[in-house]
């Protein structure tokens, strides 16, 4: 399919039926047109659609669509990142008004690279991915001590930690961080999940983190999977 | 990725998912190099190569054999003719070539876009050519027949990176020997229309090639163009057969390019050493060449090489060594020197399946023939032992590495772009540049995408179910041929094809001789 075809279609949003205008924006955050999702986002905000059903129906939905063909490789790591940017857009619409009604984020996560390792690529992919899944994340970047994650989290309150480590050197770190959290009998209120290269599923059960995850899309499968069971268990 | 970059809706996922599953239709017909060519011999080296080679052709000479004909061209060219060995006066074979053998020519495809540029700056990717056995995952190793000729001119249609049908994909050994050709030939015609290359097993089966190819290009065609390029290999050491000469006239007469392959096995059909081994080659090539010229003034024809070593603990010969490359390297310089068209290479491996041994000895002998500057790479895709049995794996993992060779050969692209000053500006220490603005607008093209390779995590690739390159390899050519479809070709062109083979097959018995 050429552009050119696309370049007469003139959408106007506006004069879209609810439906259409869902599908139009699961289109608009496939091809990471920022401008296009804010505008959808405040048209179905005038219809008075309550902002959770916008983050789910619109948004989220969307993005799930975006990280199953990043998963089969029919996507590219620079689409989805314009797609979790185009997601932004949406998002800071609709923090505030989701704020008001209390109603609660996908889920918030504080993400950094552990003491010592500066290598922050596979971070960035995985806030990116994480963010375009709906999550709210807090990057504190790089080279982080315990002291650095204790005040983050205490601070941030966040559902997840994730740390990433690129060097086997570094990697150890990680459960230092993890004792630290036991120690203060602070282990259970966060699900710990971890990554980097030079990981596998044997260290991160070996450290105590809840999950390894092995890319980006895995890191944002696994992340909603285990809020969602954390927050059914506490319910239940 | 703090700027938004301006974009326009492109169709979602449907359209993208489209395009980026749709089969690759754009057509490049040859590659065009762009870089310096690698010399690896000095000035002094060359020329004691090529004076070592006038000394053969004017002290021991070359045997032409059971060809009275032949004698006679070569005796009224002015060569010195002793029974069937013929000797050249020095320098007599470069300025027969010289005077009239073009320095490139265009072989015509049925399909004009998939036209070939022979020689100069050119490179086309052809299959492997000749084996009696065929080889797969499924069935093991077998003796070929004419539905695995037709599958590897399917898939060999279907790569991008192959520019050319080629000739014996595979030897149909089910059908007669006396036969089999209008087969092969009729296969390369109907399956594909890229173009190919002609049998070479008796002068008759050359007149039949070229009558077959008038059936679908036009008599008057044919006679004005190159249609198909076919190999003549020397009988090394020094040596040409009533076979392969009787062929070579043929092809001349109408104008068709040859191939001019000294076939060597160092050490058994060559000296042992380096130097001996390319003047021998340099000697043959320079005889057959100038046999061509004098046959027909201008007729095409290419400097051919193939090269092995042989084991000297087994008779064996081996593949993928440095000794062949060195023998590669010299002989296309000498050809260019020469000023015509060169011959060599391929993914040639001594291994019997598709293996670490198959694959690190064709990658070597492909990466040198691409930047020694092969113009014809004749067995590029599917070689297993020696020649002996073409893989179907095999094909797909060198179908892949031969796609990789136009970018090596297409050189650095120095434009503004290609600079990416403005990326470096933008993204700057620290940061990274898989969201800026130059990376959008170049990541789909910037690197080559592998069909085969997998280079996902320990864990996708265990979820995927830990498949070995052969196992994907082997997904991937029943994908192609499951999805094959026939290039068209006019039916009233088809129904004279079938005619003329009907006619010729019913006018004489079969025979497996």
């Amino acid at each position: 399919m050429s552009d050119d075809m696309y370049d007469e279609e003139d959408i106007v949003l506006s004069e879209l039926s609810d439906e259409e205008l869902t599908q139009q924006m699961h289109d608009d955050l496939y091809d990471g047109l920022k401008e296009e999702i804010e505008e959808g986002t405040r048209i179905l905000l005038d219809r008075d659609w309550p902002a959770d059903k916008v983050l789910s129906d619109a948004l989220v939905a969307g993005m799930t669509i975006v990280g199953i063909d990043f998963r089969d490789g029919i996507l590219f790591v620079p689409e989805v990142l314009q797609a979790a940017n185009a997601m932004k857009g949406g998002m800071a619409i609709l923090r505030p008004l989701l704020a008001e009604t209390g109603a609660k984020p996908v889920g918030t996560m504080v993400i950094g690279t552990v003491k010592g390792d500066i290598h922050d690529i596979g971070k960035n992919l995985v806030t990116m991915m994480m963010e375009g899944a709906g999550f709210e994340v807090t990057d504190i970047g790089i080279n982080n001590s315990v002291e650095a994650y204790l005040e983050a989290l205490e601070k941030y309150e966040p559902d997840i930690l994730g740390m990433s480590a690129l060097l086997t050197t570094t990697m150890s770190y990680m459960k230092v961080v993890i004792d630290a959290l036991v120690e203060r009998q602070l282990r259970h209120k966060y699900i710990v999940m971890v990554g980097g290269a030079p990981l596998n599923e044997e260290f991160g059960e070996a450290v105590g983190a809840d999950a390894y995850c092995r890319d980006a899309a895995d890191a944002s499968e696994t992340a909603l999977r285990l809020v969602t069971e954390k927050r059914e268990a506490a319910s239940g | 990725m703090s700027q938004h970059s301006p974009r326009r809706r492109s169709g979602g996922r449907k359209a993208k998912r489209a395009a980026r599953q749709q089969v690759q239709t754009e057509i490049t017909a040859f590659i065009e190099r762009k870089i310096p060519y690698f010399d690896y011999l000095d000035e002094e080296s060359l020329s004691l190569i090529e004076h070592n080679a006038d000394k053969v052709l004017e002290e021991i000479g070359i045997e032409f054999r059971d060809d009275q004909e032949a004698l006679g061209i070569l005796k009224d060219a002015g060569a010195d003719v002793d029974g069937e060995r013929v000797r050249f006066p020095s320098g007599m074979c470069r300025a027969i070539i010289q005077a009239s053998a073009p320095a490139e020519y265009t072989q015509h495809a049925r399909n004009p876009e998939r036209n070939v540029i022979i020689g100069g700056d050119r490179t086309v990717l052809v299959p492997a050519y000749g084996s009696p056995f065929v080889r797969d995952l499924d069935q093991g190793r077998r003796y070929a027949t004419i539905k695995d000729f037709e599958n590897f001119v399917k898939l060999a249609y279907l790569a991008p990176g192959l520019h050319h049908s080629g000739g014996t994909v595979c030897e149909p050994v089910d059908l007669p020997v006396n036969k089999r050709h209008f087969d092969m030939i009729y296969s390369h015609l109907r399956y594909s229309d890229k173009p190919f290359m002609g049998s070479v097993t008796h002068p008759d089966r050359a007149q039949d090639t070229v009558d077959m190819a008038k059936q679908v290009f036009g008599d008057d065609f044919v006679e004005q163009n190159t249609v198909c390029t076919s190999l003549i290999n020397a009988n090394s050491p020094m040596t040409f057969d009533a076979t392969m000469l009787g062929a070579a006239k043929v092809y001349a007469r109408h104008n068709q390019a040859t191939i001019i392959s000294p076939f060597i096995l160092a050490g058994a059909m060559s000296p042992v050493t380096l130097a001996g081994t390319v003047t021998q080659i340099l000697a043959e090539a320079l005889a057959g060449m100038a046999f061509i010229q004098m046959v027909r003034p201008g007729a095409p024809v290419v400097f051919g090489t193939f090269a092995s070593a042989v084991s000297m603990q087994n008779g064996a010969p081996t593949f993928g060594t440095a000794e062949p490359s060195i023998v590669l390297y010299a002989a296309a310089t000498l050809a260019r020197r020469l000023g015509v068209p060169f011959r060599s290479g391929g993914g040639l491996c001594a291994a019997k399946i598709p293996d670490a041994q198959a694959a690190y000895e064709s990658a070597n002998t492909l990466q040198t023939a691409a930047i020694a500057g092969v113009n014809f790479m004749l067995h590029t895709a599917g070689w297993l032992e020696g020649g002996l049995s073409m893989g179907y794996e095999k094909f797909i993992l060198d179908i892949d590495q031969a796609a990789m060779i136009k970018i090596l050969l297409e050189g650095m692209d120095m434009s503004e772009n290609g600079q990416a000053m403005d990326a470096l500006r933008a993204v700057g220490p620290g940061a990274h540049f898989l969201g800026c603005e130059h990376t959008q607008a170049n990541f789909e093209t910037a690197f080559y995408r592998s069909i085969v390779a997998d280079n996902n995590s320990f864990e996708q690739w265990q979820a995927d179910g830990s498949l070995d390159a052969a196992q994907r390899a082997n997904l991937i050519w029943k994908t192609m041929l499951n999805e094959y479809e026939e290039p068209p070709l006019e039916p009233a062109k088809h129904e004279a094809l079938l005619d003329f083979i009907n006619r010729r097959k019913a006018s004489f018995p079969d025979s497996n001789y």
